[in-house]
């Protein structure tokens, strides 16, 4: 009530010095906007010669109009320019709008990585959901935004369906005999058994033996009958402890085994689970899996993989994974009653109530208020009713509670309680909910003091790996990097680990940073980069050895270095064939300088295809001559044309590769296509906005370093925008800028402004 | 009796009128009901597409084994899915009957055969059944529901049979999960509701989601728990262990089961994709399904790949005839159904997804024959179809149009 009449008072306060402001802006409207958005014309389908309170409401319109009269954007160029002080201070006015008006912060839900970790810190249990609760839909931004994520029937009965899938597990009735499982050759099986295939794989003597020859086939599989083709099926949930005896020839470096879930005679049903990193010389490995009935295993030799399908005719020669024995162990319990047993039900007898406030504050770490409370204790009456026993009705009001929004949605007041603050604090650095330290921290009210010693200790914690996770998949759309190609045809040896080591380069970067104490400028340009064995001889550095990242320093003729010089990203902004300068030119708007890019949505847009035209530059060019596009791809294009020397998966060129797919000739079939490969010249000069010059990867990473300030502040957005599960808006710009400067200070440290981020007072608002 | 008493103790007496015709088609009701074929390796089309349009003049040998049909059938040609765009292999298939697939959008992904079922499933156990003949593998989903989720294809005919008519063994247990569901619903109902009275604006629209969604599984589980209360139909027909090799065996017991799905009211709209993959061949045959229709123009291949495509075709047919002589209410099976036979390629051999042929077989038909529609979209096919269920969309996946199916 009190928080309510001082905003009352506020907007009280402030309607008078909204109304000194009218007129003045006003008159700046008329004087430098309304030729062009006002009754004649209304370019951009924007009017500014509506009231100035009506204008002053529309807080997208008012955010797009600072963002472009500051950036000198508005007035056009051709048209007379208002005098900086004129344009000083309507931006001052304006700004001062926006600040008054609090980005709207919509009820979240669990997204599904939260709710998976959740799981796994409050029960011990290390859940997959995949095919339990639907992936979460990211158009822009992150999966935390509440504003876009998804409810539905189809989501709730997900919901209803996982609950009831955890409690069975969490609370069974009876121990689970472990039991062990030998397999070796005689058990062992191939896409040689399997109808269609055949050729990659093979037995040998007491080995059975996985090559890369048919990337799509090669499979090891097992059956508890030697005799037939059944395959092993996992019996029930639990912790499965795999050792395997195996491993590589023809090989000399580190091999990497794939482990897939599901059948193996028709290997396009499979799911990677693991990967397992082989060093060479490897004798085999030991692993503990956590897996459901009905699951079946597979092998997979992933390094040896070519993306795409193999067309090598001839007998296989590269590295093979010979694998001779398995023993599955499982499932494994450590202790009984297990350790999510008795944190759900601590004492033998509870009432319903007791049980139900015990669960819900299990869940939440904050109590079921009263007036929620009835209808669940209303279930475990029943239950009790009923006769059922004490961990059958923990169960029933487990599932109601995992499926109720008091689970399911994050609870913020508008100014965040400790506890809320906790959450939010967790569910940036750890995607999980915090545990008893950091709740303690909250309640004594240290935490919202400072938070420094907390957010030290979370980033030490191996949890801080899901933020890393999560923030850069995201931010960098890492899981994006293999949507397209690239084509065996074009783009031989090419290999699946290769592909998959540029996917996890950014995320490397960003790690690096995060535990090193790191400048943010590093992810610009820097002097180093992130690499394992294969990426290093990808990028053709000093050899490297084995599968985990390690910084290399770069030889100084090197163009690489920085985010925009990754594989990872140039191939993701790439499709099949072809570079798309648009989408690279637009990722890193929209990703280092966090700007809001959409393509206009009455606009059918057709990317010029420069895989067909000589006139490469022309094409794209026309943008910039449509006067409804050149706003946006005047600052697009050049970024993205700087970056044309470099191909579809990131390797340096001196010139394109136009590729033709020619129809199949009448004797031929799909598999025999002919592609016809035309070269053209590369020519990657363009001058962005403000005059600068970009011509290829060196000169754009130096007019990006000049930009420093509004990228790291665009970066810094992007981790408060994760942080607050919503967009930054111009509301957010003093908690920017005092990050930003906080951070000057300390070599803009990656570390230090994740710091500032959580010490800022904007951290405890809703 | 116990249905009424358990549904009046669930609280729902309102659902009851309407329920309570449910399961049984009245003798003076005619329902609407579509059958959808998918062939995914699609038919060898210079024997099967007239080489004129108009009233069908000679029919093409594979045509013909529709013969006992086909003054209700129209031939559409030429058709393209403009969806089709980056695909490799077998890939773009899965956008088959949604005319429209990119595998970085979910949106828009719903399939022909279940916005009809949205329409028309209402009063059925079943809402649609997909049959997939064949292993169902990554690039074999072709139904997609309004969410752009996929939905469950059955491969096994011994489970479709035993999901349309045999006593489910897990029925008790079953109906005690639906039971503790619907407790579970009233539980969470009561508190989102709770909840929202404490939630400013913004929080209360999301908290709305929640709750529509609630009311709608609800709805759901009443309706799981209506039918799990019923017993199931009775049909005399038996299913054997059979090879699975053979067009006779498994796309003859599919269609059958699909055909007996209808007549006993289960479902309104079945869908079957014909196998692809694994070894689907006749016993005389050398040289499976898939690598057939890779017949490199080579006339040997052509010839064999040709005996399994009028097989299938013919077993079409007389799934077609059957369900002429099967009442269901007041008019025959095939009055009242609708049946789309379309191919998932133009032509398999070079992997061509332009191209497409359709079939359409309706009782209703007033003029016959072949359509050449050049390069427009598969969809105004669809959208064609939607409208002839009621359907008041004037757009499906990427059409431009709709084609006018019974005219």
């Amino acid at each position: 009530m009190m928080r309510l009449l001082c905003a009352m008072l506020l907007v009280g306060f402030l309607l008078p010095s909204t109304l000194r402001a009218e007129p003045k802006l006003k008159q700046f409207f008329i004087r430098n906007c309304v030729d062009c958005h006002g009754p004649e014309r209304q370019k951009g389908k924007v009017r500014l010669d509506k009231p100035v309170d009506a204008l002053l409401a529309d807080y997208e319109l008012l955010e797009t109009i600072v963002a472009l009269i500051e950036a000198g954007e508005m007035p056009p160029e051709e048209a007379p320019q208002p005098t900086t002080e004129a344009v000083a201070e309507v931006v001052q006015l304006l700004q001062k709008q926006i600040l008054t008006q609090r980005p709207v912060n919509p009820l979240k839900r669990l997204t599904r990585a939260e709710y998976t970790n959740t799981m796994r810190d409050l029960f011990g249990v290390d859940f997959d959901f995949t095919g339990l609760l639907p992936p979460d839909h990211v158009e822009r931004g992150f999966d935390k935004f509440g504003e876009t994520q998804l409810m539905s029937p189809h989501y709730l009965m997900a919901y209803l369906k996982t609950a009831r899938f955890i409690a069975q597990r969490v609370l069974p009735d009876v121990k689970p005999r472990t039991r062990t499982w030998e397999f070796d050759v005689r058990h062992f099986h191939g896409s040689k058994n399997f109808a269609t295939g055949g050729g990659g794989d093979y037995r040998d003597g007491d080995d059975y033996v996985l090559t890369g020859f048919r990337p799509y086939r090669s499979n090891l599989h097992f059956s508890i009958d030697p005799d037939s083709h059944d395959q092993f099926v996992i019996p029930a949930f639990g912790v499965y402890r795999l050792e395997v005896k195996a491993h590589s020839e023809k090989s000399n470096e580190g091999e990497i085994i794939g482990i897939n879930l599901g059948d193996g005679r028709h290997p396009t049903s499979f799911r990677m689970i693991r990967r397992i990193p082989m060093k060479h010389g490897s004798k085999g490995f030991t692993t503990e899996l956590t897996l459901k009935a009905g699951d079946m295993l597979a092998f997979t030799f992933d390094s040896a993989r070519v993306p795409g399908r193999s067309l090598e005719k001839k007998p296989h020669k590269g590295p093979a994974m010979r694998f001779s024995r398995m023993k599955v162990t499982g499932p494994l319990t450590e202790q009984w009653p297990t350790a999510a047993m008795q944190a759900i039900l601590p004492k033998p007898n509870m009432k319903p109530r007791e049980l139900v406030d015990h669960i819900a504050l299990l869940l939440t770490q904050r109590p079921l208020l009263a007036e929620d409370r009835k209808a669940f204790v209303e279930i475990a009456r029943t239950q009790e009713k009923s006769g059922a026993s004490m961990t059958a009705t923990a169960r029933s009001v487990l599932i109601a509670l995992l499926t109720s929004p008091h689970f399911i949605y994050k609870s913020e007041s508008p100014e965040l309680t400790d506890v809320e603050r906790a959450h939010r604090l967790s569910y940036f650095l750890w995607n999980s909910a915090p545990d008893a330290d950091l709740l303690e921290a909250a309640r004594s009210g240290v935490l919202g003091e400072d938070p420094s010693a907390q957010v030290e200790r979370m980033l030490k914690d191996v949890r801080a790996a899901r933020f890393i996770d999560d923030f850069t998949r995201q931010w960098l759309q890492l899981d994006k990097v293999d949507d397209f190609g690239p084509d065996v045809r074009v783009f031989k040896n090419v290999r699946r680990m290769t592909v998959d080591s540029m996917e996890r380069e950014g995320r490397e970067l960003f790690r690096h940073l995060l535990e090193s104490n790191l400048s943010m400028e590093h992810f610009i340009d820097s002097d180093f980069v992130m690499v394992n064995d294969r990426l290093a001889r990808f990028y053709g550095l000093s050899a490297v050895d084995g599968d985990a990242f390690v910084p290399v320093k770069l030889p100084s003729e090197s163009e690489r270095g920085g985010l925009v010089a990754q594989a990872g990203f140039l191939k993701l902004t790439s499709t099949d064939f072809a570079t798309s300068p648009i989408q690279r030119g637009s990722w890193i708007l929209k990703n280092l300088y966090n700007e809001r890019i959409e393509p206009p949505a009455d606009v059918l847009i057709n990317e010029p295809d420069i895989r067909g035209t000589t006139t490469v530059r022309e094409a794209i060019l026309k943008h910039q001559q449509l006067e409804s596009c050149s706003r946006c791809h005047a600052k697009i294009d050049p970024l993205g044309f700087a970056l044309e020397y470099y191909d579809p998966v990131g390797r340096k060129r001196s010139e394109y590769r136009h590729v033709d797919e020619l129809p199949a000739e009448l004797e031929e079939t799909t598999f025999t296509k002919k592609l016809r490969i035309t070269t053209m010249p590369i020519e990657a000069t363009m001058t962005l906005p403000n005059g600068r010059e970009v011509r290829d990867l060196p000169s754009l990473k130096a007019a990006l370093m000049a930009d420093k300030e509004r990228i790291l502040k665009g970066i810094i957005g992007k981790l408060i925008s994760y942080a607050h599960g919503r967009e930054v808006t111009g509301a957010d710009r003093p908690h920017i800028d005092a990050v930003f400067a906080s951070i000057a200070q300390e070599d803009f440290s990656l570390r230090a402004a994740i710091h500032a981020i959580v010490a800022h007072p904007a951290f405890g608002r809703k | 009796m116990k249905r009424r008493t358990f549904l009046k103790g669930a609280g729902v007496a309102l659902l009851l009128p309407r329920m309570e015709s449910l399961g049984q088609v009245s003798e003076t009701d005619s329902p609407r009901r579509l059958l959808t074929i998918v062939n995914h390796l699609s038919f060898y089309q210079p024997e099967l597409i007239p080489k004129a349009d108009g009233a069908f003049e000679k029919t093409p040998p594979l045509l013909g084994e529709l013969s006992d049909h086909l003054d209700h059938l129209k031939v559409f040609s030429g058709m393209d899915n403009p969806a089709v765009q980056n695909g490799f292999g077998h890939t773009p298939c899965v956008g088959i009957l949604s005319g429209y697939f990119n595998k970085l959008h979910r949106r828009n992904r719903l399939s022909i055969d279940q916005a009809v079922a949205d329409l028309i499933g209402d009063d059925t156990r079943f809402k649609s059944l997909v049959f997939q003949a064949g292993e169902n593998l990554n690039f074999s989903q072709i139904s997609w529901d309004k969410h752009g989720l996929p939905v469950k294809q059955i491969d096994s005919p011994r489970r479709i049979f035993n999901l349309l008519f045999q006593v489910d063994e897990n029925e008790k247990a079953q109906q005690q999960v639906l039971a503790e569901d619907r407790s579970i619903l009233d539980a969470v109902l009561a508190q989102a509701r709770s909840m929202e009275k404490r939630l400013n604006a913004t929080d209360r629209a999301k908290m709305d989601e929640y709750l529509t969604s609630v009311r709608e599984v609800e709805q759901t589980v009443k309706r799981r728990a209506y039918w799990a209360d019923r017993t199931r139909p009775h049909v005399n027909y038996e299913i054997e262990d059979f090879d699975r090799k053979s067009v006779d065996e498994y796309v003859g017991t599919l269609l059958d089961l699909a055909v007996l799905a209808l007549e006993t009211d289960s479902t309104r709209a079945v869908t079957v994709q014909i196998p692809f993959w694994e070894g689907f061949k006749e016993p005389d045959l050398s040289g499976n399904y898939h690598d057939l229709s890779h017949h490199g123009q080579k006339p040997e291949k052509i010839e064999k790949l040709l005996m399994l495509e009028h097989a299938i075709l013919r077993r079409i047919n007389a799934s077609l005839s059957t369900m002429k002589e099967r009442t269901v209410g007041n008019s025959s099976l095939f009055d009242q159904t609708t049946t789309l036979i379309t191919a998932s390629m133009g032509s398999a051999n070079s992997h061509n997804f332009d191209d497409l042929p359709a079939l359409v077989i309706d009782g209703r038909m007033k003029t016959t024959g072949h359509w050449r529609k050049k390069e427009a979209p598969m969809s105004n096919l669809y959208l064609g179809l939607l409208q002839l269920f009621g359907a008041e969309h004037d757009r499906f996946g990427e059409s431009t149009g709709a084609f006018e199916v019974l005219s």
